[in-house]
């Protein structure tokens, strides 16, 4: 199966790369980027095919491809790709506003290509556990969930993930889709309703909020927050973390998706060492197995599209300073 | 010279602040009780003699420390500064904002000591991590995350279940950590929060507090954790540095649960003077001039209107702004 990924703005195309090469039966024909400095510079360092356009890479023929680009670029790849029956993994969130998330859903589902949002939690055996744990009511009635998906200032792996235009926004628009995503697929619930508080007091050199703690509530009662704070340090021992606790009438649970790390103390310095399994590559796999027609897809273009929803609705609830229905 | 204190209450938390007084060398001389087999108790415990009333009580000595139940705190207090008796009251201040005003106020106008037992702010981990706030290792607060989970006092402690009485989980537990909030990043602007009560349980509660200065602090409150539990938690994020309070305490245990669940939740002290003894030693030290109290009746008072905020929040469903600009 021939593979390219459509642009390299996203810090996640440096793993997506070797874990399209470790997928059996796939090939990465290569990579698309308008910005001929980036492009030359990534397929150099990864050893790849550079193309200087999606059109191009199209041409050059892929079954699917992995889009990578800053947000706002998402749609007009996905619309490209759609047209040439080109199967696609879009990053999250799907754009950076509601219309363009739901064109992206609509064009591909009227193309008859599958579409799948980069969720990679999705993928990790200890978050499965806690979605078993959830419909075995192993915890009796879920109450409550409390999430935090903290980080650097993605700046330095890539300057847009600060731009209001190409991201959509900051730490929310970053940070709040992975949990409203799980929170989703756990309480096999949407939320209706979503309240946001945001700073700017982290970072104050960048434009966008830098901290936020957004509550989601969703019928029948259970409610959520999500801190999708930047706040780890840049000195922090990694990128930074997603933690998740549900609080049931009969118990409470707690999954830390990055906690199988070693702590190593190694010629002078001190590093958090991950072996924990590679839900990327597990995403991969798993959408490749899709496009093959081994299995449907677990998560959908519509997961992205309502996750970013969530998010975009934490956006009008900061700026009322009252809770939103969705 | 030596204090002589008299009690109101007779519960666990008199006999903790009678320990805390004796150790730091004053002496518990009196506790109001009509007969009940607990004032009995007490006095005998710590070498007090039964006052039949109030009055008589405050006749008789230098401090009255209020550890009764939460809706009698304001009359007790009004009788006490009436005649200019010090007083050490247990936390909350009052039933609500208004009660816990007039409680401030009364102590005010008749030139009468107040001191309200916020613990937390004698919590060696606590306290600590404010002077790395006041320091300046942090920068601007901007995220702050507080948890203190448990389970629902029971037993001769069981006013506690009755909200008209206790005030439920916010006033009676999350108070702690709403009191250490404003202590570390100041007045709160803005709340919005939401509780799931489930049959017999005390509820569980999660917060957003908006402070004046733009922080954002959440806040996890419940006692509907599992029998036996408790938890708490504290991090502090900021424009210069991070503070995370690891769970991780120097003493852990498993035991096999059977009927032997105290009825009043309490951690295992791992430190070498329990800090409600270095709460009240600073008190003694404050009645003897020798120190400034660190716990204001105004700052109490302000814990209780966060208190009403996030029940009005609760009950309404919308964010509450209380005095202040956002």
């Amino acid at each position: 199966m021939r593979a390219g990924i459509f642009g390299v703005g996203h810090v996640h195309s440096e793993s997506y790369v070797s874990n399209l090469r470790s997928s059996p039966g796939v090939e990465l024909v290569g990579v698309s980027e308008s910005d001929p400095a980036m492009l030359a510079e990534w397929t150099a360092r990864h050893d790849a095919v550079g193309f200087a356009s999606d059109a191009d890479l199209i041409a050059a023929g892929v079954d699917f491809g992995i889009v990578c680009s800053p947000t706002n670029a998402h749609l007009n790849s996905v619309e490209l790709m759609a047209s040439s029956g080109v199967h696609v993994l879009c990053e999250k969130p799907l754009a950076t506003n509601a219309a363009d998330a739901q064109t992206i859903v609509d064009t591909c589902t009227a193309a008859g290509v599958k579409l799948m949002t980069a969720f990679p939690m999705r993928f990790s055996p200890s978050l499965a556990t806690g979605a078993e744990w959830i419909k075995e009511g192993r915890v009796g009635e879920v109450l409550a969930i409390t999430g935090t998906n903290r980080g650097h200032l993605p700046t330095g792996y890539a300057p847009w993930f600060a731009d209001p235009e190409l991201a959509g926004g900051g730490a929310v628009m970053d940070h709040t889709v992975h949990l409203a995503d799980v929170m989703r697929w756990w309480l096999d619930n949407e939320p209706d309703e979503v309240y946001a508080e945001t700073s700017k007091i982290l970072h104050p050199e960048v434009a966008v909020e830098t901290g936020g703690l957004v509550t989601l509530g969703f019928s029948g009662g259970v409610f959520a927050t999500i801190d999708c704070s930047w706040s780890r340090p840049d000195n922090y021992p990694t990128w930074g973390g997603l933690e998740i606790e549900v609080v049931g009438t009969d118990g409470v649970f707690t999954v830390d998706a990055f906690a199988q790390r070693f702590d190593l103390w190694s010629k002078g310095s001190t590093s958090w060492v991950d072996w924990g399994s590679d839900t990327n590559q597990l995403m991969i796999d798993h959408f490749v197995g899709a496009v093959r027609g081994d299995h449907a897809l677990a998560v959908t273009g519509r997961d992205g599209l309502r996750a970013t929803e969530v998010a975009l609705a934490a956006y009008r609830s900061a700026e009322s300073g009252q809770p939103v229905v969705v | 010279m030596t204090l002589r204190i008299g009690f109101v209450g007779a519960g666990n938390m008199a006999a903790t602040h009678a320990a805390g007084w004796q150790a730091a060398g004053d002496r518990v001389t009196f506790v109001l009780g009509t007969g009940s087999r607990r004032a009995d108790q007490f006095a005998a415990d710590f070498g007090a003699a039964v006052a039949e009333d109030f009055a008589t009580l405050l006749d008789q000595v230098d401090v009255v420390d209020i550890c009764s139940p939460t809706d009698t705190h304001l009359a007790y207090i009004e009788q006490a500064a009436a005649v200019g008796v010090p007083i050490v009251c247990e936390k909350p201040l009052g039933r609500n904002g208004d009660e816990a005003i007039r409680a401030a106020a009364v102590c005010t106008s008749t030139g009468t000591p107040l001191l309200v037992a916020h613990v937390l702010r004698f919590f060696p981990e606590y306290a600590a991590a404010r002077e790395r706030v006041v320091a300046g290792d942090l920068g601007h607060v901007a995220t702050m995350r507080l948890d203190r989970s448990t389970y629902l006092p029971m037993g001769d402690g069981s006013w506690f279940s009755n909200h008209e009485r206790s005030g439920g989980v916010v006033l009676d537990l999350m108070i702690h950590d709403i009191d250490y909030a404003r202590w570390v990043a100041g007045d709160v602007v803005r709340v919005f929060a939401k509780r799931a009560q489930p049959e017999g349980s005390g509820g569980h509660v999660l917060a957003t507090l908006r402070h004046s200065n733009g922080a954002l602090t959440h806040v996890q409150g419940s006692w509907a954790f599992p029998a036996g539990s408790f938890r708490t938690s504290l991090e502090i994020a900021g424009s210069d540095g991070l503070l995370t309070l690891h769970a991780s305490e120097p003493f852990s245990s498993i035991t096999q649960q059977h009927d032997d669940v105290a009825d009043v939740p309490q951690p295992p002290n791992t430190v070498a003077e329990s800090p409600y003894v270095t709460q009240l030693r600073h008190f003694s030290q404050v009645l003897h001039g020798q120190a400034e109290s660190i716990v204001s009746p105004l700052d109490a008072a302000a814990a209780v209107g966060v208190c009403d905020a996030i029940e009005k929040s609760i009950a309404t469903g919308h964010a509450v702004r209380l005095g202040g600009d956002v």
